[in-house]
């Protein structure tokens, strides 16, 4: 069947299982969005207030489906508005197809009007990309970039096809895509299960692999095995529920007390999926000291690259745990058990009824259930959402971790959104972050996509004002924003909902009446003094933590 | 960084832009490349590389692992190192 470049690209598409793609026009993109038109109803395209929005839609939705992300864009300053969100996807390990147009390929390499070198700009946050010079070469470039963001550790993949690519025809064979495999090398266990067995106090550091690999079943079965408590890293945080009694929660810079002591006083840490990031470790010889590390990754790269552990299995998570556990006897020790609780303990801290973080995202979680989609930005807000929110299902978390971008919440949102059939949706920002990409509240409004939007709003940088305040003396260098911004009005400007708190009695009244669907904003105000605590400082241990302000 | 001397040889994909994705590996770990070859082989579709660096084991294990996620990797072998 003889096919243009973009018929090629829908034909893929569909293959794939793209059935959402995020994506703004474009003089480059012309043919692709010409064919999207008579596809409109095998694929459905969202276009967003801008394509930074667009392109953490995308990570959005794959975050919270586990699917591929796919996000379009023109040539120039479409493309290059995707680059944060690329790099955030690579950070975080989310897979992602971005498919940008280029200018025809007689006019690359002469700094034609919006010509950028895309894929020169991407290289370093991606794990592969493609320029696309002839079309018969478009199918099989294709079904590598999902084939590659979807294979081992997953992650962004661009697709760059100048203009005359998509216009132009070839022989289109079609077929199933082939299936990936999470990692079939072989590995032994050997070594670690000879270490646990030796064990008496064992800790689980558990990251964003259980998730990618689906693993929460067999994480659980061993932590109950074990009898070992689990920390996660941010990426992992939704792997088991909050009420599970060996969840400590996230581990790190901003993590629970019971997380960081419990890590410092193991004896063995078997690290599950993770990547040992300095938010999650601190000072890394403080952190190795006095226990044996087994690392389990299915990135070999990853082992040895932040801690060496004296133990490694490189390969994938599920699969290796299905095998400890078919190994490994129960194990108990009482001591342990009474030490983890009595650490969990401590972070239970009583406090007053105030309007505070705390109590505003508690209560915003009271209209929640398990399966609500919660986004966030990046900031205080972000880490009292981790710290605060009773999280109960996988992938219910989309939050920037690694790339930690302000502006990522309300394009992920919307993709995690519409991931689920438009599944009721709350994103906990701050006037800051939100700031940067409010404008998808156009995006949402048009879809009429039932996304709460809850601004933790203190005026200030509140996270950069806390450093400032820890370690610059108070000198608050343009963290002070006096924008007065009215973001009840902003957002009925933008056609949705708007509302403002200064109490959990009136938040509690604006929850009670959200809209069935469409956008709500709500605007609390926050003391700007608000600490996210217990924090160890940069480079520091449990030694150096700080637990009150 | 050690001061161990190490080669890596490398078969990769004989195509524009493959040398730019490994040299920016090198770039964006602050690794200096001391010497670099690259023939085209018998095979018009792919190039062997030499990349000498230093480094410490630790070092070159790390190089060797990451190299080896580059898509237009084909083979890659750590060389005998020489102490200096």
């Amino acid at each position: 069947m003889e096919l243009s470049g973009a018929q090629i690209v829908i034909e893929r598409l569909c293959a794939h299982g793209a059935a959402t793609v995020f994506g703004y026009p474009g003089g480059s993109v012309l043919p692709i969005y010409d064919a999207l038109y008579e596809n409109a109803r095998r694929v459905r395209h969202v276009i967003t207030a801008h394509e930074q929005g667009a392109a953490h839609a995308a990570d959005g939705y794959a975050r919270a489906s586990g699917k591929t992300g796919v996000v379009i864009a023109t040539s120039g300053p479409g493309a290059t508005n995707l680059v944060t969100g690329i790099a955030n996807a690579y950070l975080d390990s989310v897979p992602l197809v971005a498919i940008t147009g280029n200018v025809a390929v007689p006019l690359l390499g002469k700094d034609s009007f919006q010509e950028v070198d895309i894929a020169g700009i991407t290289q370093p946050v991606v794990k592969h990309n493609f320029v696309v010079r002839g079309v018969k070469e478009l199918e099989h470039t294709l079904n590598e970039a999902f084939r590659i963001a979807n294979s081992g550790r997953r992650g962004p993949v661009l697709v760059d096809i100048p203009r005359d690519v998509q216009a132009d025809t070839c022989e289109y064979r079609g077929g199933e895509p082939e299936k990936t495999d999470g990692g079939a090398a072989p590995f032994d266990v050997s070594r670690a299960v000879k270490a646990i067995k030796g064990c008496e106090r064992p800790y689980i550091y558990a990251g964003g692999g259980i998730l990618a690999s689906g693993a929460q079943a067999d994480l659980r079965a061993l932590s109950e095995r074990l009898s070992a408590p689990v920390g996660f890293s941010m990426m992992g945080l939704t792997a088991l529920p909050d009420d599970y009694g060996l969840n400590l929660g996230m581990c790190g810079m901003h993590g629970t007390y019971a997380a960081s002591v419990a890590q410092s006083e193991c004896d063995l840490m078997l690290a599950l999926g993770v990547r040992f990031s300095d938010r999650a470790t601190g000072n890394i010889e403080a952190y190795r000291q006095g226990r044996v590390i087994i690392h389990v990754d299915i990135d070999l790269a990853e082992i040895g690259k932040n801690v060496s552990p004296g133990i490694d299995i490189c390969g994938d998570v599920k699969a290796v745990l299905k095998e400890l556990l078919r190994v490994l006897p129960p194990m108990k020790n009482a001591g342990w058990l009474s030490r983890v609780e009595e650490l969990k303990q401590a972070d239970r801290v009583p406090v007053d009824g105030g309007f505070t973080p705390k109590n505003i995202i508690e209560t915003v979680s009271g209209f929640c259930d398990e399966d609500t989609i919660i986004a966030t930005d990046v900031g205080q807000h972000q880490m009292w959402t981790m710290q605060y929110y009773p999280f109960g299902k996988p992938r219910t978390l989309l939050t920037s971790g690694g790339l930690g971008a302000m502006g990522f919440g309300l394009g992920a949102a919307i993709g995690g959104c519409m991931a689920n059939g438009n599944r009721r949706t709350v994103l906990f920002t701050s006037d800051g972050s939100f700031g940067m990409n409010l404008t998808e509240l156009a995006t949402a409004v048009s879809q009429r996509l039932p996304i709460t939007v809850v601004i933790l709003n203190n005026g200030v940088l509140g996270m950069v004002r806390q450093w400032q305040t820890m370690f610059y003396g108070k000198r608050y260098s343009q963290t002070t924003l006096d924008r007065r911004t009215d973001f009840a009005a902003l957002a009925r400007a933008f056609g949705a909902e708007g509302y403002r708190a200064k109490s959990l009695m009136r938040l509690t009244g604006i929850l009670e009446r959200l809209p069935a669907d469409g956008p709500a904003v709500i605007d609390c105000r926050i003391d700007m003094d608000e600490k996210v605590l217990p924090m160890i400082p940069p480079g520091g241990s449990v030694k150096n933590i700080m637990t009150r302000g | 960084m050690g001061t161990d001397r190490f080669s890596i040889e490398l078969l990769v994909s004989n195509h524009y832009g493959v040398l730019n994705r490994i040299t920016g590996l090198y770039a964006r770990r602050g690794y200096n490349i001391d010497s670099l070859y690259v023939n085209e082989t018998e095979n018009p579709a792919l190039s062997r590389m030499l990349i000498v660096s230093r480094g410490d084991e630790a070092i070159q294990t790390q190089m060797v692992r990451q190299l080896s996620k580059l898509y237009d990797v084909q083979e890659i072998t750590l060389l005998a190192k020489v102490k200096r």
